[in-house]
Protein backbone atom coordinates (compact mmCIF):
# COMPACT_ATOMS: atom_id res chain seq x y z
CA UNK A 1 0.00 0.00 0.00
CA UNK A 2 1.58 3.49 -1.21
CA UNK A 3 1.43 6.17 1.31
CA UNK A 4 -1.34 8.31 -0.01
CA UNK A 5 -0.52 12.63 -0.67
CA UNK A 6 -1.91 14.37 1.57
CA UNK A 7 -1.72 18.16 -0.10
CA UNK A 8 -5.11 19.16 -0.73
CA UNK A 9 -6.15 21.71 -3.46
CA UNK A 10 -9.24 23.63 -3.33
CA UNK A 11 -10.87 21.27 -5.40
CA UNK A 12 -9.72 18.01 -4.94
CA UNK A 13 -6.56 16.29 -3.38
CA UNK A 14 -3.74 15.14 -5.39
CA UNK A 15 -3.48 12.18 -6.89
CA UNK A 16 -0.10 10.45 -9.05
CA UNK A 17 -0.91 9.56 -12.11
CA UNK A 18 -1.90 5.19 -12.40
CA UNK A 19 2.01 4.57 -14.21
CA UNK A 20 3.35 6.37 -11.12
CA UNK A 21 1.49 4.80 -8.92
CA UNK A 22 2.35 1.36 -10.37
CA UNK A 23 5.81 2.23 -10.86
CA UNK A 24 5.93 3.01 -7.59
CA UNK A 25 4.67 -0.22 -6.19
CA UNK A 26 6.85 -2.30 -8.63
CA UNK A 27 10.32 -0.27 -7.28
CA UNK A 28 9.40 -0.88 -3.29
CA UNK A 29 9.81 -4.30 -4.35
CA UNK A 30 12.96 -4.28 -5.61
CA UNK A 31 16.65 -5.34 -4.16
CA UNK A 32 18.45 -2.52 -3.71
CA UNK A 33 20.79 -4.04 -6.24
CA UNK A 34 17.78 -4.57 -8.83
CA UNK A 35 16.81 -1.34 -8.21
CA UNK A 36 20.42 0.62 -8.95
CA UNK A 37 20.04 -1.42 -12.16
CA UNK A 38 17.04 -0.01 -12.93
CA UNK A 39 17.90 3.46 -12.26
CA UNK A 40 20.74 2.86 -14.59
CA UNK A 41 18.26 3.05 -17.46
CA UNK A 42 18.38 6.99 -18.64
CA UNK A 43 16.56 6.88 -21.80
CA UNK A 44 12.73 8.16 -20.66
CA UNK A 45 11.24 6.39 -23.32
CA UNK A 46 12.60 2.87 -22.10
CA UNK A 47 9.94 0.92 -20.62
CA UNK A 48 12.44 0.54 -17.51
CA UNK A 49 13.44 3.97 -16.77
CA UNK A 50 12.21 5.24 -13.49
CA UNK A 51 10.52 8.24 -14.06
CA UNK A 52 11.34 11.23 -11.53
CA UNK A 53 7.69 11.16 -9.53
CA UNK A 54 8.84 7.59 -8.47
CA UNK A 55 12.45 8.65 -7.42
CA UNK A 56 10.71 11.39 -5.41
CA UNK A 57 8.25 8.79 -3.55
CA UNK A 58 11.29 6.71 -2.93
CA UNK A 59 13.73 9.12 -1.36
CA UNK A 60 10.42 10.30 0.85
CA UNK A 61 9.84 6.47 1.30
CA UNK A 62 13.30 5.84 3.20
CA UNK A 63 12.96 9.66 4.81
CA UNK A 64 9.71 7.56 6.45
CA UNK A 65 11.64 4.29 7.37
CA UNK A 66 14.99 5.62 7.95
CA UNK A 67 16.37 3.56 5.32
CA UNK A 68 19.99 6.01 4.72
CA UNK A 69 20.55 3.53 1.65
CA UNK A 70 17.74 4.02 -0.26
CA UNK A 71 18.11 7.72 0.16
CA UNK A 72 21.72 7.54 -0.39
CA UNK A 73 21.05 5.34 -3.48
CA UNK A 74 18.24 7.63 -5.03
CA UNK A 75 18.57 11.41 -4.21
CA UNK A 76 22.15 12.22 -6.15
CA UNK A 77 20.26 10.05 -9.00
CA UNK A 78 17.45 12.29 -9.03
CA UNK A 79 19.87 15.72 -8.06
CA UNK A 80 21.64 14.66 -11.24
CA UNK A 81 18.45 14.56 -13.18
CA UNK A 82 18.06 18.19 -11.61
CA UNK A 83 21.22 19.62 -12.31
CA UNK A 84 21.26 18.46 -15.98
CA UNK A 85 17.46 20.53 -16.09
CA UNK A 86 19.37 23.42 -14.64
CA UNK A 87 22.52 23.32 -16.77
CA UNK A 88 20.03 23.33 -20.03
CA UNK A 89 17.81 25.88 -18.08
CA UNK A 90 19.87 28.38 -16.74
CA UNK A 91 22.53 28.57 -18.80
CA UNK A 92 25.94 30.54 -18.06
CA UNK A 93 25.41 33.87 -19.69
CA UNK A 94 21.55 34.01 -19.32
CA UNK A 95 22.01 35.73 -15.83
CA UNK A 96 25.31 36.71 -13.90
CA UNK A 97 26.52 33.95 -11.58
CA UNK A 98 24.60 31.46 -13.30
CA UNK A 99 26.70 28.71 -11.50
CA UNK A 100 26.09 29.87 -8.06
CA UNK A 101 22.27 30.20 -8.65
CA UNK A 102 22.23 26.33 -10.19
CA UNK A 103 23.73 25.10 -7.27
CA UNK A 104 21.42 28.10 -4.69
CA UNK A 105 18.49 25.76 -6.33
CA UNK A 106 19.87 22.46 -6.11
CA UNK A 107 20.45 22.79 -2.51
CA UNK A 108 17.24 24.26 -2.14
CA UNK A 109 15.49 21.51 -3.31
CA UNK A 110 18.19 18.96 -1.31
CA UNK A 111 16.16 20.38 1.52
CA UNK A 112 13.06 19.86 0.74
CA UNK A 113 13.75 16.26 1.18
CA UNK A 114 15.29 16.93 4.64
CA UNK A 115 12.11 18.84 5.69
CA UNK A 116 9.48 16.95 4.26
CA UNK A 117 6.98 16.49 7.05
CA UNK A 118 7.50 19.61 9.02
CA UNK A 119 7.56 23.04 8.96
CA UNK A 120 5.41 25.75 6.82
CA UNK A 121 5.37 23.35 3.47
CA UNK A 122 5.15 19.58 5.33
CA UNK A 123 3.59 17.95 2.17
CA UNK A 124 5.11 20.40 -0.90
CA UNK A 125 6.83 16.90 -2.63
CA UNK A 126 3.47 15.90 -2.93
CA UNK A 127 3.27 18.12 -5.89
CA UNK A 128 6.55 16.47 -7.58
CA UNK A 129 4.90 13.06 -7.22
CA UNK A 130 2.11 14.05 -9.50
CA UNK A 131 3.95 16.06 -11.82
CA UNK A 132 7.45 16.04 -11.08
CA UNK A 133 8.89 18.55 -14.32
CA UNK A 134 6.14 20.93 -13.77
CA UNK A 135 6.33 21.46 -10.21
CA UNK A 136 10.58 21.40 -10.87
CA UNK A 137 10.02 24.17 -13.38
CA UNK A 138 8.06 26.24 -10.83
CA UNK A 139 10.58 25.69 -7.99
CA UNK A 140 13.55 27.15 -10.99
CA UNK A 141 11.63 29.88 -12.50
CA UNK A 142 10.29 30.56 -8.95
CA UNK A 143 14.20 31.39 -8.03
CA UNK A 144 15.49 32.45 -11.21
CA UNK A 145 12.66 35.28 -10.96
CA UNK A 146 13.72 36.52 -7.74
CA UNK A 147 17.42 36.35 -8.65
CA UNK A 148 16.94 38.34 -11.61
CA UNK A 149 14.34 40.94 -9.84
CA UNK A 150 17.34 41.36 -7.21
CA UNK A 151 19.92 41.96 -10.08
CA UNK A 152 18.24 44.09 -11.71
CA UNK A 153 15.34 46.51 -10.21
CA UNK A 154 12.94 47.41 -12.82
CA UNK A 155 13.21 50.81 -13.77
CA UNK A 156 9.62 51.91 -14.79
CA UNK A 157 9.83 54.15 -18.07
CA UNK A 158 6.93 56.37 -18.76
CA UNK A 159 5.18 54.46 -21.57
CA UNK A 160 5.03 56.77 -25.40
CA UNK A 161 1.32 56.65 -26.85
CA UNK A 162 1.18 55.58 -30.02
CA UNK A 163 -1.14 55.99 -32.82
CA UNK A 164 0.29 53.50 -34.75
CA UNK A 165 -1.98 50.98 -36.94
CA UNK A 166 -2.10 47.94 -34.57
CA UNK A 167 -3.36 45.52 -37.38
CA UNK A 168 -0.49 46.24 -39.49
CA UNK A 169 1.21 44.15 -37.25
CA UNK A 170 -1.31 40.96 -37.07
CA UNK A 171 1.19 38.81 -39.44
CA UNK A 172 3.60 39.36 -36.55
CA UNK A 173 1.28 38.20 -33.98
CA UNK A 174 -0.06 35.01 -36.14
CA UNK A 175 3.73 33.99 -36.17
CA UNK A 176 4.28 33.77 -33.08
CA UNK A 177 1.35 32.24 -31.56
CA UNK A 178 1.57 29.57 -34.94
CA UNK A 179 5.49 29.45 -33.18
CA UNK A 180 4.38 28.48 -29.72
CA UNK A 181 2.19 26.23 -30.73
CA UNK A 182 4.00 24.54 -32.98
CA UNK A 183 5.75 21.44 -31.38
CA UNK A 184 9.75 22.17 -31.52
CA UNK A 185 11.93 20.15 -33.91
CA UNK A 186 15.06 20.57 -35.37
CA UNK A 187 14.37 22.38 -38.18
CA UNK A 188 12.47 25.58 -36.67
CA UNK A 189 14.74 24.88 -33.26
CA UNK A 190 16.62 28.21 -34.70
CA UNK A 191 13.96 30.33 -35.36
CA UNK A 192 12.40 29.65 -32.14
CA UNK A 193 15.58 30.25 -29.88
CA UNK A 194 16.02 33.52 -31.94
CA UNK A 195 11.98 34.70 -31.85
CA UNK A 196 12.43 33.37 -27.95
CA UNK A 197 15.20 35.82 -27.01
CA UNK A 198 14.12 38.57 -28.94
CA UNK A 199 10.27 38.49 -26.88
CA UNK A 200 12.20 38.33 -23.72
CA UNK A 201 14.39 40.93 -24.73
CA UNK A 202 11.06 43.46 -24.99
CA UNK A 203 10.73 45.61 -22.13
CA UNK A 204 8.74 43.35 -19.53
CA UNK A 205 5.39 45.15 -20.23
CA UNK A 206 5.34 44.95 -23.90
CA UNK A 207 6.57 40.81 -23.08
CA UNK A 208 3.49 40.27 -21.03
CA UNK A 209 1.08 42.06 -23.34
CA UNK A 210 2.58 39.48 -26.02
CA UNK A 211 2.73 36.48 -24.09
CA UNK A 212 -1.07 37.20 -22.41
CA UNK A 213 -2.63 37.84 -25.94
CA UNK A 214 -0.53 35.52 -27.80
CA UNK A 215 0.26 32.98 -26.38
CA UNK A 216 -2.18 32.77 -23.20
CA UNK A 217 -5.36 33.68 -25.11
CA UNK A 218 -6.47 36.72 -23.83
CA UNK A 219 -8.71 39.56 -25.76
CA UNK A 220 -6.84 42.85 -25.31
CA UNK A 221 -10.11 44.36 -23.70
CA UNK A 222 -13.81 43.39 -23.53
CA UNK A 223 -17.45 45.35 -23.12
CA UNK A 224 -17.96 43.04 -20.62
CA UNK A 225 -16.87 44.28 -17.24
CA UNK A 226 -17.21 40.67 -15.69
CA UNK A 227 -14.54 39.17 -18.81
CA UNK A 228 -10.95 39.25 -17.68
CA UNK A 229 -8.40 40.30 -20.21
CA UNK A 230 -4.98 41.04 -20.89
CA UNK A 231 -6.54 44.77 -19.87
CA UNK A 232 -7.60 43.46 -16.98
CA UNK A 233 -4.92 41.22 -15.92
CA UNK A 234 -2.59 43.98 -16.37
CA UNK A 235 -4.02 46.90 -14.64
CA UNK A 236 -4.78 49.23 -17.68
CA UNK A 237 -6.55 50.22 -20.35
CA UNK A 238 -7.09 48.08 -24.23
CA UNK A 239 -5.34 50.76 -25.24
CA UNK A 240 -2.43 50.57 -23.00
CA UNK A 241 -2.58 46.89 -24.58
CA UNK A 242 -2.59 48.09 -27.94
CA UNK A 243 0.18 50.69 -27.64
CA UNK A 244 2.33 48.01 -26.22
CA UNK A 245 1.39 45.28 -28.15
CA UNK A 246 2.19 47.65 -31.30
CA UNK A 247 5.37 48.91 -29.84
CA UNK A 248 6.51 45.05 -28.92
CA UNK A 249 5.36 44.14 -32.87
CA UNK A 250 7.65 46.81 -34.28
CA UNK A 251 10.62 45.38 -32.37
CA UNK A 252 9.95 41.85 -33.72
CA UNK A 253 9.06 42.67 -37.07
CA UNK A 254 11.84 40.77 -39.06
CA UNK A 255 10.32 37.66 -37.94
CA UNK A 256 7.64 37.71 -40.26
CA UNK A 257 8.31 36.09 -43.12
CA UNK A 258 10.95 33.74 -41.17
CA UNK A 259 9.83 29.77 -40.34
CA UNK B 1 23.83 35.75 -3.92
CA UNK B 2 21.17 33.62 -1.65
CA UNK B 3 17.77 33.32 -2.90
CA UNK B 4 15.93 31.43 -0.92
CA UNK B 5 12.58 29.08 -1.80
CA UNK B 6 9.64 31.74 -1.71
CA UNK B 7 8.18 32.34 2.14
CA UNK B 8 5.29 34.99 0.97
CA UNK B 9 2.43 34.51 2.35
CA UNK B 10 0.43 31.69 3.08
CA UNK B 11 -1.00 29.99 0.33
CA UNK B 12 0.87 32.01 -2.12
CA UNK B 13 3.24 28.92 -3.03
CA UNK B 14 0.50 26.30 -2.81
CA UNK B 15 -1.34 28.33 -5.67
CA UNK B 16 1.66 28.70 -8.20
CA UNK B 17 2.33 25.38 -7.76
CA UNK B 18 -1.48 24.49 -8.57
CA UNK B 19 -1.09 26.40 -11.52
CA UNK B 20 2.29 24.88 -12.58
CA UNK B 21 2.00 21.52 -13.20
CA UNK B 22 -2.15 21.98 -14.22
CA UNK B 23 -0.54 22.37 -18.06
CA UNK B 24 2.34 22.56 -19.61
CA UNK B 25 1.14 26.03 -20.87
CA UNK B 26 -1.47 27.85 -18.90
CA UNK B 27 -4.28 29.36 -21.34
CA UNK B 28 -6.09 31.87 -20.39
CA UNK B 29 -9.24 29.67 -18.85
CA UNK B 30 -6.81 27.89 -16.31
CA UNK B 31 -5.28 31.51 -15.30
CA UNK B 32 -9.00 32.60 -14.65
CA UNK B 33 -10.10 29.42 -12.37
CA UNK B 34 -6.83 29.97 -10.40
CA UNK B 35 -7.47 33.82 -9.46
CA UNK B 36 -11.06 32.73 -9.02
CA UNK B 37 -9.21 30.49 -6.53
CA UNK B 38 -6.67 32.47 -4.96
CA UNK B 39 -8.09 35.89 -5.47
CA UNK B 40 -5.69 37.65 -3.65
CA UNK B 41 -2.91 36.31 -5.80
CA UNK B 42 -3.86 37.37 -9.34
CA UNK B 43 -1.29 39.43 -10.16
CA UNK B 44 1.28 36.42 -8.68
CA UNK B 45 -0.42 33.77 -10.86
CA UNK B 46 -0.31 36.45 -13.46
CA UNK B 47 3.03 36.90 -14.16
CA UNK B 48 4.13 33.31 -13.07
CA UNK B 49 1.80 32.74 -16.26
CA UNK B 50 4.09 34.07 -18.17
CA UNK B 51 7.13 33.03 -17.10
CA UNK B 52 5.83 29.54 -17.51
CA UNK B 53 4.47 30.45 -21.03
CA UNK B 54 8.10 31.82 -21.98
CA UNK B 55 10.04 29.12 -20.66
CA UNK B 56 7.71 26.19 -22.02
CA UNK B 57 8.42 27.81 -25.70
CA UNK B 58 12.12 26.97 -25.56
CA UNK B 59 10.66 22.59 -24.60
CA UNK B 60 12.53 20.11 -22.70
CA UNK B 61 14.34 18.18 -25.76
CA UNK B 62 17.93 19.74 -25.24
CA UNK B 63 16.94 18.29 -21.22
CA UNK B 64 15.89 15.04 -21.93
CA UNK B 65 19.25 14.54 -25.12
CA UNK B 66 21.61 15.41 -21.89
CA UNK B 67 20.14 13.75 -19.36
CA UNK B 68 20.13 10.56 -21.39
CA UNK B 69 23.77 11.13 -22.59
CA UNK B 70 24.84 11.56 -18.34
CA UNK B 71 25.61 8.94 -16.05
CA UNK B 72 23.03 8.56 -13.29
CA UNK B 73 25.47 7.63 -10.64
CA UNK B 74 28.69 10.21 -11.02
CA UNK B 75 27.17 12.93 -9.33
CA UNK B 76 29.10 16.08 -10.27
CA UNK B 77 30.48 18.46 -7.25
CA UNK B 78 27.25 20.54 -7.20
CA UNK B 79 25.04 17.72 -6.68
CA UNK B 80 27.67 15.98 -3.73
CA UNK B 81 27.74 19.64 -2.23
CA UNK B 82 23.53 19.35 -2.73
CA UNK B 83 23.40 16.36 -1.04
CA UNK B 84 25.64 17.32 2.23
CA UNK B 85 23.10 20.75 2.32
CA UNK B 86 20.17 17.55 2.84
CA UNK B 87 22.06 15.74 5.24
CA UNK B 88 22.93 19.06 7.68
CA UNK B 89 19.16 20.39 7.08
CA UNK B 90 18.30 16.71 8.24
CA UNK B 91 20.19 17.03 11.10
CA UNK B 92 19.11 20.26 12.35
CA UNK B 93 15.60 19.07 11.50
CA UNK B 94 16.49 16.28 13.50
CA UNK B 95 17.52 17.89 16.23
CA UNK B 96 15.11 20.37 16.41
CA UNK B 97 12.10 17.41 16.71
CA UNK B 98 14.08 16.13 19.89
CA UNK B 99 12.05 17.20 22.87
CA UNK B 100 13.60 19.64 25.07
CA UNK B 101 13.43 17.18 28.21
CA UNK B 102 14.96 14.81 26.09
CA UNK B 103 17.31 17.18 25.27
CA UNK B 104 18.45 17.91 28.56
CA UNK B 105 19.19 14.09 29.41
CA UNK B 106 21.24 13.24 26.44
CA UNK B 107 24.72 14.23 26.07
CA UNK B 108 25.22 17.19 23.08
CA UNK B 109 26.27 15.32 20.15
CA UNK B 110 27.74 18.10 17.46
CA UNK B 111 27.03 16.22 14.21
CA UNK B 112 24.75 13.92 12.33
CA UNK B 113 25.65 10.21 12.82
CA UNK B 114 25.88 8.58 9.67
CA UNK B 115 25.91 5.31 10.79
CA UNK B 116 22.76 5.51 13.33
CA UNK B 117 20.35 4.84 10.71
CA UNK B 118 21.89 1.81 9.79
CA UNK B 119 20.04 -1.18 9.96
CA UNK B 120 21.78 -4.27 10.83
CA UNK B 121 22.35 -5.72 7.44
CA UNK B 122 23.14 -2.31 6.27
CA UNK B 123 26.06 -2.52 9.21
CA UNK B 124 27.47 -5.77 8.33
CA UNK B 125 27.40 -4.54 4.59
CA UNK B 126 29.29 -1.49 4.88
CA UNK B 127 31.33 -3.58 7.63
CA UNK B 128 32.30 -5.91 4.44
CA UNK B 129 32.83 -3.26 1.70
CA UNK B 130 35.21 -1.78 4.54
CA UNK B 131 36.69 -5.46 4.45
CA UNK B 132 36.61 -5.13 8.64
CA UNK B 133 34.77 -7.02 11.32
CA UNK B 134 31.73 -4.98 13.11
CA UNK B 135 33.93 -4.65 16.48
CA UNK B 136 36.11 -1.96 14.31
CA UNK B 137 32.68 -0.31 12.92
CA UNK B 138 31.32 -0.11 16.10
CA UNK B 139 34.69 2.23 16.78
CA UNK B 140 33.54 4.57 14.06
CA UNK B 141 29.94 4.87 15.03
CA UNK B 142 30.51 5.19 18.36
CA UNK B 143 33.52 7.79 17.85
CA UNK B 144 36.39 5.57 19.61
CA UNK B 145 39.26 7.09 17.57
CA UNK B 146 40.87 9.88 18.16
CA UNK B 147 40.19 11.86 14.83
CA UNK B 148 43.70 13.49 14.39
CA UNK B 149 44.94 10.18 13.63
CA UNK B 150 42.26 9.35 10.89
CA UNK B 151 43.93 10.07 7.55
CA UNK B 152 42.12 11.57 4.57
CA UNK B 153 42.57 8.64 3.04
CA UNK B 154 40.20 6.23 5.67
CA UNK B 155 37.70 9.05 6.00
CA UNK B 156 37.29 9.64 2.01
CA UNK B 157 36.77 5.14 2.02
CA UNK B 158 34.61 5.53 4.86
CA UNK B 159 32.35 8.33 3.22
CA UNK B 160 32.40 6.16 -0.29
CA UNK B 161 31.18 3.08 1.11
CA UNK B 162 28.74 4.68 3.39
CA UNK B 163 27.28 6.50 0.56
CA UNK B 164 27.83 9.56 2.52
CA UNK B 165 29.20 13.05 1.75
CA UNK B 166 32.44 13.68 3.02
CA UNK B 167 31.93 16.40 5.22
CA UNK B 168 29.32 14.94 6.69
CA UNK B 169 31.61 11.51 7.90
CA UNK B 170 34.45 13.83 8.70
CA UNK B 171 32.21 16.39 11.17
CA UNK B 172 30.89 12.64 12.38
CA UNK B 173 34.36 11.72 13.58
CA UNK B 174 35.46 15.35 14.54
CA UNK B 175 32.01 15.67 16.94
CA UNK B 176 31.97 14.96 20.88
CA UNK B 177 32.36 11.02 21.53
CA UNK B 178 28.71 9.87 22.85
CA UNK B 179 26.85 7.12 24.71
CA UNK B 180 26.96 5.10 21.57
CA UNK B 181 23.93 5.48 19.04
CA UNK B 182 20.63 5.48 20.66
CA UNK B 183 18.70 2.70 19.09
CA UNK B 184 21.38 1.00 17.61
CA UNK B 185 22.71 -3.14 18.90
CA UNK B 186 25.15 -3.89 20.25
CA UNK B 187 26.52 -6.91 20.07
CA UNK B 188 29.46 -6.83 23.25
CA UNK B 189 29.28 -7.35 26.36
CA UNK B 190 28.87 -3.74 27.49
CA UNK B 191 27.94 -1.01 25.95
CA UNK B 192 30.69 1.38 24.33
CA UNK B 193 32.40 2.95 27.09
CA UNK B 194 32.73 7.31 26.84
CA UNK B 195 36.50 6.53 28.18
CA UNK B 196 39.50 8.22 26.27
CA UNK B 197 40.06 7.56 22.15
CA UNK B 198 42.14 5.35 20.62
CA UNK B 199 44.74 6.06 17.78
CA UNK B 200 43.70 4.87 14.79
CA UNK B 201 46.85 2.34 14.71
CA UNK B 202 45.26 1.24 18.63
CA UNK B 203 41.89 0.69 16.96
CA UNK B 204 43.05 -1.07 13.78
CA UNK B 205 45.18 -3.46 16.40
CA UNK B 206 42.72 -3.99 18.40
CA UNK B 207 40.09 -5.06 16.92
CA UNK B 208 40.68 -8.80 16.37
CA UNK B 209 41.47 -8.26 12.54
CA UNK B 210 43.25 -10.06 10.50
CA UNK B 211 47.18 -8.90 9.70
CA UNK B 212 45.91 -8.25 5.92
CA UNK B 213 43.07 -6.09 7.36
CA UNK B 214 44.64 -4.24 9.35
CA UNK B 215 47.35 -3.82 6.53
CA UNK B 216 45.36 -2.66 4.43
CA UNK B 217 43.55 0.04 6.73
CA UNK B 218 46.74 1.33 7.91
CA UNK B 219 48.10 1.79 4.54
CA UNK B 220 44.69 4.03 3.39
Amino acid sequence: MIQSLNKAGDADPLIRPKTIEDQISATLRLSISNLKARLSVTDRADPEFVQSETLVHLVRHGRRTSNQTLISLVLPVLLNRCETNLLVKVPDGQIPEAASLREEILGAFSELFASDGVGDAPVELDFYECKFNRAFRFFRIDMVRRETARLKPIAQTPEQDLDGEPDAYEDVFARVSETFQASATQENEVFRSELMDAIQGLPPEERDAVILVHVVGYKEESDDPDEETAATRCNCTGRTIRNRLTRAAAKLVRFKEAL
Amino acid sequence: MTPTVTAGPPGLREALYALSIAKDIPDATLLDEMVRRYPQFGTELTEHAIAIAIDAFRGDSAVVAAEAARDPFAPSPAVSRAMSRFQNRLHSVSKSQIAPETKSLSIPSEAFNPFISLSREEFRSFAKRLNVNSVFVGKLRDRQIDPDYLTPGFQRRVADDLRAPLDLVVAHFAAAQTAGARGQFFKADGRPTNGGRQSFEEAVRSSGLSEAQQAALLAL
